[in-house]
């Protein structure tokens, strides 16, 4: 469990992580879900140490990690994909780390050979492949077999079968009562890993709830067609309904899902050529929410000019 | 990639195992094994080279001893002292041994997994002085014993007196540790505070070469430079191991307690920033 109280960080007059508290559960995948320079990262480095928060505090367990006699068991962290001196081996780097804390070199291979690095663990790290060093990356953070784990953007880089091997090491980890806190700028990601997410934007915390609300919150939307289109719009008409034509035969219903709609058309004998739920995507909940609060805006190509 | 994974054991952090994960890494480092190489070989070289030169200078010259200036030549621990020639490319050499064993670190983002795997900053840096005294000390040795060994025969052949339990020979065998070692933590301090090898070598070459020659140039202007520059890690390391050729009127305990300086006040001041900034 990582729960964190008002942390805020600021260098020098910029508040990067402003304010946040949050609490990440054991026994299920948090996605932490913010646009670049949202303050994912600078968040995950107070939660282990190496970044000091200006204000607030952040437990991993209920310990300061800074503290832990068993730093490499109690959490496992992918901060970037080349923590490692370039001219080490995989090999060596594991090896290296498993000494800090006795574990024994047998652990060393396991993590290689889940990770797929087996036959590279040879190989400086120097000449590899983001998608590669993102794997030694991982093999690093679950070497102690830690309660929790955390992991930055662990799918950068990764090929499709990577991207899949890590949703699933993520679920089973969550499934086995640990703890996994994973960031990403991409919503469709979380909404494929992730059971709880918390939304981070401009260093605060946007959102912080299980992820069906993200997508439940908004109300059902359906698109309808018939040639008795305004029969039915006066069947629909009632408390909390809008309606909006769209043209002659076609209106935007918001408010009564598409089976009451299909259901009152039955009642009024009303035809329908078209009934149509719109998905209202975890992406487009995520665009709406952070909206404000993107750092980096991109502008229209057009309006710039396609540059100089 | 498979999906199941064995429970590990309950791994505790311990001094000693960074200590053995600060020697794995570092004896892995292709830098390592070069900069020991090029320590050992260039000090046993200016040694030998020293020797033989010295020594058929003698001989074509013959009875040079009795020329005025000369007469250290004749010296008892003369031969001895040669051996430490080349202490400050020593010094130098495993100093940048020292700079990049922290600042590698940092210039490489391998901090984020050494503080991760040991959160107790300060224990690193403990691993880090413990394995570069003794690997810097230890290297130097080799390299006096080398020295030693090669310049012999030559020695031995030009009649000089070259004796390996004289006190000559020992001071330079042991003090020359001492100067190295020495060297080697201001470059580890260097290393962790700049957090940049260029800037932590630079900084290093610049205080056993570029030092000196400012301060001698102020010692023609001005009395107190002279004081000072008796006190720079280069003269106190020379003073230390070859008395004769260098010569101080510090007192024994001085000269350590300069020594003592210049090894623990960059460490603690090191110390201090390691333990209050922030990793990247």
């Amino acid at each position: 469990m990582i729960q964190a109280q008002q942390l805020t960080k600021k260098y020098g007059g910029k508040t990067v992580v402003d304010n946040a508290s949050f609490t990440v559960q054991q026994g299920m995948v948090t996605g932490f879900l913010g646009p670049n320079g949202a303050g994912k990262s600078t968040t995950m480095r107070m939660i282990v140490g190496l970044a000091a928060p200006t204000s607030g505090e952040v437990l991993v367990n209920g310990r300061d990690f800074k503290k832990s006699r068993h730093p490499l068991t109690e959490v496992g962290t992918l901060l970037e994909a080349k923590s490692v001196h370039k001219s080490l081996t995989p090999l060596a780097h594991l090896r290296a780390m498993a000494a800090t804390a006795g574990l024994p070199v047998s652990r060393v291979h396991e993590v290689l050979e889940v990770t797929g690095l087996s036959s590279v663990q040879r190989k400086k790290v120097g000449g590899f492949s983001l998608g590669m060093g993102q794997r030694l990356g991982i093999a690093t953070a679950l070497l102690g077999d830690p309660q929790v784990l955390i992991l930055d953007e662990p799918v950068n880089g990764l090929d499709p079968e990577g991207v899949a091997w890590v949703r699933n090491l993520a679920r089973q980890q969550a499934a086995e009562g640990k703890t996994v806190f994973i960031s990403s700028h991409l919503m469709s990601e979380m909404a494929q890993t992730a059971d709880h997410l918390i939304v981070i934007g401009r260093g605060r915390i946007m959102a912080d709830a299980p992820i069906s609300e993200f997508i439940d919150n908004g109300l059902d939307q359906t698109i309808v067609r018939s040639a008795d289109i305004e029969v039915l719009m006066n069947a629909l008409n009632g408390d909390g309904v809008q309606l909006r034509r769209i043209d002659e035969h076609g209106v935007e219903v918001t408010g009564p899902d598409s089976v009451t709609i299909g259901r009152r058309a039955l009642e009024y004998g009303v035809v329908l050529s078209e009934l149509r739920p719109l998905q209202r995507t975890l992406e487009d909940a995520y665009m709406e929410l952070t909206r404000d609060a993107v750092e980096y805006h991109s502008s229209n190509v057009a309006e710039t000019g396609g540059g100089k | 990639m498979s999906e199941k994974l064995a429970t590990a054991p309950r791994g505790k952090v311990s001094l000693f195992g960074v200590l053995r994960s600060e020697s794995i890494r570092f004896f892995s480092l292709n830098s390592t094994r070069i900069l020991i190489l090029l320590a050992i070989v260039l000090y046993a070289a200016i040694a030998a080279i020293g020797t033989w030169g010295i020594g058929s200078l003698r001989a074509s010259m013959g009875g040079m001893e009795q020329m005025p200036g000369m007469e250290d030549l004749a010296a008892p621990g003369f031969a001895s002292e040669l051996m430490g020639s080349g202490l400050v490319f020593s010094q130098l050499i495993l100093g940048v041994l020292g700079v990049l064993l922290f600042s590698g670190e940092f210039t490489t983002g391998s901090a984020v997994s050494t503080f991760l795997a040991s959160p107790q900053r300060l224990r690193v840096l403990a691993a880090k002085t413990i394995l570069i005294t003794v690997v810097t000390a230890g290297v130097q040795i080799v390299s006096s014993l080398l020295a030693f060994a090669i310049s012999k025969p030559i020695a031995d052949n030009y009649q000089m007196d070259l004796d390996f339990g004289s006190d000559a020979f020992q001071r330079v065998l042991w003090y020359g540790a001492l100067a190295v070692a020495m060297a080697a933590l201001i470059g580890l301090a260097l290393g962790m505070m700049l957090r940049n090898s260029a800037g932590g070598i630079t900084s290093l070459a610049a205080l056993f070469f570029v030092l000196p020659i400012i301060l001698s140039i102020l010692t023609s202007i001005t009395d107190w430079a002279q004081h000072i520059a008796k006190f720079t890690p280069d003269q106190l390391g020379m003073a230390l191991a070859t008395p004769s050729s260098v010569v101080t009127d510090l007192e024994s305990w001085q000269q350590l307690l300069g020594v003592a300086g210049w090894i623990v006040l960059p460490l603690a001041l090191g110390a201090v920033l390691l333990a209050k900034r922030d990793i990247k």
